[in-house]
Formats: C-alpha cells, sequence, structure tokens
C-alpha cells in the first residue's frame, strides 16, 4: 500500500515503448499515403513564394530601393521614415546582404500577409462568439508554447525541407498575436456605442466595419505590430529547415562564433522589423485619424 | 575546531580505504561514454567484457570530442575513449602520440565508417548503371530539386558546419553547377535527417552527404557511392576543400578525406596487457553496428541495454576479440 504513494503508478516500459512506437508508425504510414497529396495542395503557395522571390531578386536593386522608400512614404506619409529605409537598404547591399535580404523579405511579406488574413477574421470571429473562444484560445497557447521542432518534424517528414515548412514555421508562431488583439480590440468597444449603432438601425454588417473594427484599431495594429515582430524573428528558424535567407549566415555565425558575421545579419533582420512595423503603424494610424476628423467635422 | 579536525580524520580513513581498493583491484579505470550513439554502445560493451570477462572495475563518465581529448592528455582521466573521432584534433593528438601521454589501442574500430554522399537504395536498384558519383551526376533529372524542378537537388551540409565548407568546395570541383545541380542547405540536422527520411519512407530518390555509422543510414540501408576519383592528396583537402570556395578558388575533384576514428588510451592503460589485447581486437563491422544502432532507436534503449543486446545477438563477433577463458565467463554472465 505505501508502494503505491511513494512510487508513481508508471505505465509499463514496454507498454510505453509500444505506446509511442504505434504513435510513430501511425504517423509513419500516414505520411506514406497522404505525403504526397498533402505536398500538392500545398503546391501553389510555393509557386507564388518562388514568384515572388525570383521578382525580388530579378528586379534591379535601384528599382527595389525606391519602391520601398515609395512604400514607405505611402503608408506612413513620412519623409524620415522613407529616407531611413533608403539608407538602410543601401547599407544592407553594400555589406553583401542583399540577396539573403530579398530572400527573407519574399518569405516575411508573405508570411505576414497570410497571418493578417487569416488572424483578423478569426479574431473577429472569437469576438463574436464566446463557444468559438474557448476552443480557439488553447489552440493559441499551444501554437505560441510547444517547442517549434516537436511540430516541424512531422511538418518535414510531410512536405521535406524547404520555404513551404518555413512558411508554415512562422504562421504559427506569428498569428497568436493578431488574433488575440483583434479579438481583445472588438471586445473592449464600449456597449454604449453599439448599443448607439444598434439605435440608429444598424445591422451586423454596418455595426462591424463601421464602429466594432473602426474602434478596435489601435488593439489591431498592436497584434500586427507583435506578428510582425514574431515574424522576423523566426527567420533563423525558418532556416533550420532550409530556408535561404538572413537565417543561413546566422546560423553560420552561430556554429562558428563569427561575431560580426552574425550582427550583421541579426541587424539585417531588425531592420527590416522596424521598416515593415513603422509602415504598417504609421498607415494604421493615419487610419485612426482620419476617423477622428470625420468625427469632429 | 575539534569538529573539523575530526572531519579531517575521517576524510582520511576514507580516503585510505579508498587507495586501497584501489590497489586491491589492478584493473580499474574510467572509459569516456560519448554523447553519440555508436561510442555509447561501444563504451557499454566494453564495460560489459571488461567487467565480466577480465574482472576489471570501469567507471564511465559522459564526454565529447574536445573535452575528453583535453582532460585525458591534461589530466590522464578518463583513461579510455573507446571512440575518438580525431580529425578534429589531428595536430594535438600527435604531440600527444609523440609525447607518449597518450597511445592508440586500435585505428579503425569500426569498419566502413566516414563521411560522404550517400544515395537511397531503392535508386540504386532502379539504375544498376550507377557506378560511382560521376555517374549520378550526369543525371540531375533523377533528383529534382523542389523549388526548381528543372534542376537536380544535392543535399549538403548544415551551414555552419565544417562539411558545408567541404561539400560547397566538391560542389564546384565537380562541376555540378553546370550539370544541371543546385546545393540545397538544409539548415540542421533535423532538416537533412528530415529530408534523406522523407525520400527514403517515401520512395523518393535521395542524393546527398551523410556519415556512418549512425540509425538513419542503417534504417534506411543508404548506399554510400564511390566518388569515382581518387583522392586528391591531403595538400588539396586541407589547404583547398575544407576552406570552401572563399579560401580556395580552384579545388580539385576528391574523394572524401578518411575519417579517422581510434580507441585512444592513457600511458596506465597501455601497461595493462590483457586490456591492450583486447581492444586490439575489438572491431565493429560496420553494418552490424548500424544496425545496434537501429535497434537502439526503435527501442529507444540506452546504451547499457544496446550492449547486452549485441552481446546476446551477435556471440560469434565478440568470441574473436577475447580469451577462451574470459568468453566463458561472459556468457555465463549474460
Amino acid at each position: 500500500m505505501l508502494e503505491f504513494f511513494e512510487e508513481f503508478p508508471e505505465m509499463s516500459r514496454g507498454d510505453l515503448r509500444d505506446f509511442k512506437k504505434v504513435i510513430d508508425s501511425a504517423f509513419r504510414s500516414f505520411s506514406r499515403t497522404y505525403g504526397e497529396s498533402i505536398e500538392n495542395f500545398f503546391d501553389p503557395v510555393l509557386w507564388f513564394l518562388i514568384w515572388f522571390e525570383k521578382l525580388l531578386l530579378n528586379t534591379p536593386w535601384p528599382i527595389i530601393i525606391l519602391v520601398v522608400a515609395g512604400l514607405c512614404y505611402l503608408g506612413a506619409r513620412s519623409w524620415k521614415l522613407s529616407i531611413g529605409s533608403l539608407l538602410t537598404f543601401a547599407l544592407i547591399g553594400y555589406l553583401g546582404m542583399w540577396e539573403d535580404t530579398m530572400s527573407t523579405m519574399a518569405l516575411i511579406s508573405v508570411a505576414t500577409i497570410l497571418c493578417i488574413a487569416i488572424g483578423i477574421p478569426l479574431g473577429v470571429w472569437m469576438a463574436r462568439s464566446d463557444r468559438v473562444q474557448a476552443l480557439v484560445m488553447p489552440i493559441l497557447d499551444v501554437m505560441q508554447t510547444i517547442p517549434i521542432f516537436v511540430y516541424l518534424l512531422p511538418v518535414l517528414m510531410l512536405l521535406g525541407i524547404g520555404k513551404v515548412p518555413g512558411l508554415i514555421a512562422v504562421c504559427v508562431y506569428a498569428m497568436p498575436p493578431i488574433v488575440r488583439l483583434t479579438n481583445l480590440g472588438i471586445r473592449l468597444v464600449d456597449k454604449g456605442v453599439l448599443e448607439a449603432a444598434d439605435a440608429f438601425g444598424a445591422d451586423k454588417k454596418q455595426k462591424l466595419l463601421g464602429v466594432q473594427i473602426p474602434l478596435a484599431l489601435p488593439n489591431i495594429f498592436a497584434g500586427i505590430n507583435q506578428t510582425i515582430m514574431m515574424a522576423l524573428a523566426m527567420v533563423v528558424i525558418a532556416s533550420m529547415i532550409g530556408v535561404r535567407g538572413l537565417g543561413i549566415p546566422v546560423l553560420q555565425a552561430i556554429q562558428n562564433q563569427y561575431l560580426a558575421l552574425g550582427l550583421m545579419n541579426g541587424l539585417a533582420i531588425v531592420a527590416l522589423a522596424i521598416i515593415f512595423d513603422r509602415v504598417l503603424q504609421g498607415y494604421g494610424k493615419r487610419l485612426q485619424k482620419d476617423r477622428e476628423v470625420k468625427k469632429n467635422g | 575546531m575539534k569538529k573539523i579536525s575530526l572531519s579531517i580524520f575521517i576524510f582520511y580513513i576514507f580516503f585510505f580505504l579508498l587507495s586501497f581498493k584501489a590497489i586491491a583491484s589492478n584493473c580499474e579505470f574510467q572509459m569516456a561514454d560519448m554523447n553519440w550513439p555508436s561510442a555509447t554502445l561501444m563504451a557499454n560493451v566494453d564495460k560489459f567484457i571488461l567487467e565480466e570477462g577480465y574482472d576489471c572495475k570501469i567507471e564511465l563518465v559522459p564526454g565529447a570530442t574536445t573535452a575528453t581529448f583535453i582532460t585525458m592528455n591534461e589530466k590522464g582521466k578518463p583513461h579510455v575513449a573507446p571512440e575518438l573521432w580525431t580529425n578534429a584534433i589531428a595536430g594535438l593528438l600527435h604531440k600527444a602520440l609523440e609525447e607518449g601521454r597518450l597511445f592508440s589501442a586500435i585505428k579503425g574500430p569500426i569498419t566502413e565508417l566516414g563521411e560522404g554522399w550517400w544515395i537511397t537504395p531503392h535508386t540504386l536498384k532502379n539504375y544498376p548503371e550507377f557506378k560511382t558519383v560521376l555517374d549520378i551526376l550526369e543525371r540531375p533529372d533523377l533528383f529534382p530539386a523542389k523549388e526548381d524542378k528543372s534542376k537536380g537537388a544535392f543535399i549538403g551540409c548544415p551551414a555552419g558546419w565544417g562539411c558545408q565548407l567541404a561539400n560547397q568546395s566538391l560542389f564546384i570541383a565537380f562541376e555540378m553547377e553546370k550539370k544541371g545541380w543546385v546545393l540545397v542547405d538544409p539548415g540542421s540536422q533535423a532538416g537533412l535527417d528530415g529530408s534523406m527520411s522523407k525520400a527514403a519512407e517515401r520512395g523518393d530518390n535521395w542524393f546527398g552527404y551523410y556519415w556512418s555509422p549512425t540509425s538513419l543510414i542503417g534504417k534506411y540501408n543508404m548506399k554510400l557511392m564511390d566518388f569515382g576519383v581518387p583522392f586528391a592528396g591531403s595538400k588539396n583537402w586541407d589547404d583547398c576543400i575544407a576552406k570552401g570556395p572563399e579560401g580556395c578558388i580552384e579545388p580539385k575533384p576528391s574523394a572524401w578525406t578518411e575519417s579517422i576514428v581510434q580507441t585512444v588510451v592513457t600511458s596506465e592503460i597501455k601497461e595493462m596487457t590483457e586490456v591492450m589485447n583486447y581492444f586490439g581486437k575489438r572491431i565493429f563491422p560496420g553494418s552490424i553496428m548500424n544496425s545496434m544502432l537501429v535497434y537502439m532507436e526503435e527501442n529507444q534503449s540506452q546504451g547499457a541495454d544496446g550492449a547486452i543486446e549485441f552481446l546476446e545477438k551477435y556471440p560469434e563477433i565478440w568470441i574473436n576479440w577475447i580469451t577462451l577463458e574470459a568468453a566463458k565467463k561472459i556468457k555465463k554472465a549474460l
């Protein structure tokens, strides 16, 4: 009887081993049967990623720099930011990181767009239904905390190394903040405002697009900021499964203790993150300002 | 004050007893249990055979190549490194051997080991005309790269590993780009393993860098390809191929440099004739080592379990390593 309390009544070693073996072999046969069709399913994503990377790599560099500076101005309406991004990209190119930076930019742009495109609708859906929220919240927790290679190993077995597993890794890790903050932002909208909208006879769609989302914008943009930062932080992990880009030289630097190489490429990742973020935040601020002007005027 | 002197006294007694015990058994030493599966299996086999067959007393201490070598060289402990890959520490080891601080008990305790370029076994079966790497290089169409199907994918070594530079150099030396190949960087060991096991499981063709003895090579029965060219001298390898494209402009095609693995012992062990005789004969055939690694991985077993499995399953191999008397004792212990 005392033994029961002293030793945890654990599964016998043989059973535990068989249990693990069953899971492993089940996954193996799944991957053998469906691997190819799953791979084909993701092919369009792969083609788009390759096309976009080639586009960035084959366009002459002055055009890319000008386009980036132009986008900065369009997004944030700030000369300072445009000139800053222009100088940053010139420096990145001068230090010999142009091609890696373009590869990383291609992956991160697609990942960010994908995260926002899936994350915001999911967040809205969560805000509208407590049941969906109860279901999605734990999934988001898993996505953010599970050690990355735990799910990357099965993904590698299914899809092989390359861009698509890299994209999946980035999105799994980077999507939760935008979902969470969209959900939170919409839930925080003042009940009184919603009642007023009801009183004016707004239907569900009008309430969502005209009241809830505009009022939730500060939170949503905080979510976008977090998503971008986390996506760029995942660049190195993506490189660990064969994605070209700034992560590869960082890995090289870590293995061999090349301080300068690591710092340069690491800072290039930071620069990309800051430019991406400032442009989108600037755009977000302008959206909110427009709204305020309309309200006051 | 009194307490302290008492404890010192007790300490001395312990110390005395301990040293006495050491004298009692004239075969008591430490072995390095290295942090990769084949070495830990070998250390455990040695421990079992020497303890049961030769009445030695062996303590296994965790180790890793450089750290173990340095403590062996400086402190004389652990006394034995069963599977030391000496390419990385060649210069230092040479010096230690010359000064008589360390000794090589056997060169090549595992056969057929080393690094190189491997392909999946079904590929070799479907294309029996593949005799060497040179034949494979003519057929990039059989190994389509994921991102550009018109090119053949050669899976190189993860970023930052020493072998990455050598693979990059050989990629240039064999003019693989011109022949329609791309060098894919798998990024990490997980990436390299994943790409190989995916291809082997799925029946795809795979061509890339790996090394043996490893459980993956044994599990999928991967085939090491002959390079089709001889080893082009250590000058070409050390001063050019190993430095990568930035340190070397014109690499010559070459077979992979030979990986030297030895069982290295300290001078204390050299005096033990029986133990040295055992080490001198103890050679694991590569195929059996690989199948043992597969067994250990599939059963998620530790070195000690693996050693017993090996001793039970392959007596015809270890019987040649030891004296008749020791063999009887070990069979009894099993």
